[in-house]
């Protein structure tokens, strides 16, 4: 697919989503407010209650800059989840028209979802010029250009590597009814073990070992502790390569599945 | 009231025998819910690795809370999940007209009618998790503030459902309901945390304006506080003055829906 036609795509799914303006604010503005009063009052409290100055390594700024550098990150991470995209095409008989096209479905799938990806990424724009000053400085993170910087291709592999994973559960739309379930699952698992919902450095030191060997902490923590500035260069680099590797794994095991789905496609509704 | 009780036990027949029908879902929904309760525990059990306390409740008395709340899902995604899911489409394509012609309330219809027979399952499981945290808990209880917390777990169920409706019930003017069912799925985040650890203010506000403190985390304070009659005064009435704000608002959709279709 040529880059042009690449980003077409994307321009088109962006300005789709772009026109629900109502839904766009309303979704932005309550988020926001929400997920900055649930992580205040749990972290404070905790750290109240514990007598503690140092939780897994964070302080409390250190914690709350994670924690909501995790949830802008994690908004645009997750842009790459299809969630009903492509089973919906195959229940509708959609894919037909895509089956058509000169280029892969799975590719023109992905430029749409990158499009998806815009309003969020603007979203976690502006809801990071009003949460970072808010939340205040820590000593145990620091947002700098640099980590800024190295933060942009993370979350692009880290997108990728959601893409890839989203796309076996919706293949499985070629045998299963309904795969809505499959799909709130990977949202459910990859939140947890990817370090969404808390840090993994406050899990139980065996547990947090075992979940370095898997891809899920390249989705969420990873980007995030780039972000705050917790990765040097060339811990950089192997974590961007370690992922790249799991995109490749990931996109390799769904090859098998596609070619056995598309055998078994029956279009409809043309 | 027995006519509507018969035509419930026939949306629980219909519900089962088509959920078996579509087997492959009913086992994946089932190992969804599993997991979700799952991540629940896990995430107050990495928490208290670190802290004894959170918001005044131990280990134990957060296990049972968090049950509690898992018990309110279950029966939520049970009983009302699915029809809510539908109504913004039967507004939108006008098939609501099916709905309203029927000599039975239409919110009845239309928020009973789908059981979801694969999540009764789960909330089969989630009941054990609830009986199970009960059950493991090292001090007393006591009988009368179970029967209350029980009762208030059902009473939950309905001001969840209530609140759930006040962002629904929009889409008859607006026609997409997206941004706004987003927003109440996160908002809800609110009530899946032990209410003292709030700020006083935003407390208030989420046991009066944004009721969603009286849902489960109120109910499990009578557990393990007693049940006070001004708080048990609070959530019912709370819970009243919402139903009957819901059904003036649902009356004032219905005034206001042309149909789609004609």
């Amino acid at each position: 697919m040529s880059l042009s036609l690449f980003f077409h795509l994307v321009n088109l799914e962006s300005r789709k989503l772009m026109s629900y303006r109502v839904d766009f604010w309303i979704t932005m503005l309550v988020n926001l407010v929400v997920n900055l009063v649930v992580l205040w009052a749990l972290w404070t409290a905790i750290f109240a209650e514990s007598g503690a100055e140092i939780v897994g390594g964070w302080d409390l700024p250190g914690i709350l800059a994670y924690g909501v550098m995790v949830f802008l990150t994690g908004r645009i991470v997750r842009g790459g989840d299809l969630q009903m995209t492509i089973s919906t095409d195959i229940y509708d008989g959609a894919l037909s028209r895509y089956l058509l096209y000169p280029r892969h479905y799975a590719i023109t799938k992905y430029a749409q979802q990158v499009g998806n990806v815009m309003p969020d990424l603007f979203q976690s724009v502006l809801m990071g010029l009003v949460a970072i000053p808010v939340l205040g400085l820590s000593t145990t993170a620091t947002v700098t250009p640099l980590s800024v910087a190295m933060v942009i291709p993370t979350i692009l592999v880290a997108h990728l590597l959601f893409f890839l994973m989203s796309l076996i559960p919706q293949y499985i739309a070629f045998w299963a009814d309904n795969v809505w379930s499959l799909s709130v699952l990977l949202r459910f698992v990859t939140m947890l073990l990817g370090g969404a919902m808390l840090p993994l450095s406050l899990f139980p030191d065996r547990v947090q070992e075992f979940l370095h060997w898997l891809p899920f902490v390249y989705l969420f923590e990873f980007p995030t502790l780039v972000v705050l500035g917790k990765v040097d260069f060339t811990q950089w680099c192997i974590g961007i390569g370690t992922c790249l590797l799991w995109c490749l794994v990931i996109g390799a095991l769904s090859v098998p599945v596609w070619r056995r789905g598309d055998l078994r496609y029956t279009g409809v509704g043309i | 009231m027995t006519r509507y009780l018969r035509l419930y036990l026939h949306f629980l027949r219909f519900s089962f025998s088509r959920s078996l029908e579509y087997r492959m879902d009913f086992w994946f929904r089932i190992v969804m819910d599993c997991m979700f309760y799952a991540v629940e525990l896990i995430f107050f059990t990495v928490l208290y690795q670190h802290t004894d306390l959170l918001g005044g409740w131990n280990y134990d008395q957060v296990l049972i809370f968090v049950a509690g709340y898992l018990v309110i899902d279950a029966i939520h995604m049970t009983v009302f999940s699915n029809n809510l899911w539908w109504l913004p489409i039967y507004v939108n394509k006008g098939d609501l007209d099916y709905y309203i012609v029927r000599p039975v309330s239409s919110l009845f219809f239309l928020s009973l009618r789908d059981f979801a027979a694969n999540s009764f399952l789960n909330l089969i499981l989630a009941g054990g998790i609830l009986a199970w945290a009960i059950l493991r808990y090292p001090g007393e209880l006591g009988t009368i503030n179970l029967l209350w917390f029980l009762f208030l777990i059902l009473n939950g169920n309905l001001l969840h459902y209530i609140l759930q409706m006040y962002f629904m019930i929009p889409v008859f003017w607006t026609h997409t309901n997206r941004g706004l069912v987003m927003a109440f799925f996160s908002a809800t985040k609110l009530m899946e945390r032990p209410d003292r650890i709030y700020p006083k203010w935003t407390r208030r506000i989420l046991m009066t304006i944004f009721p969603v403190l009286l849902v489960i985390a109120l109910p499990a304070r009578v557990l393990f506080d007693g049940p006070d009659p001004l708080l048990i005064a609070q959530i019912l009435g709370v819970t009243a003055i919402a139903f009957l704000g819901m059904r003036a608002f649902w009356n004032l959709a219905l005034r206001n829906y042309s149909s789609a279709s004609s």
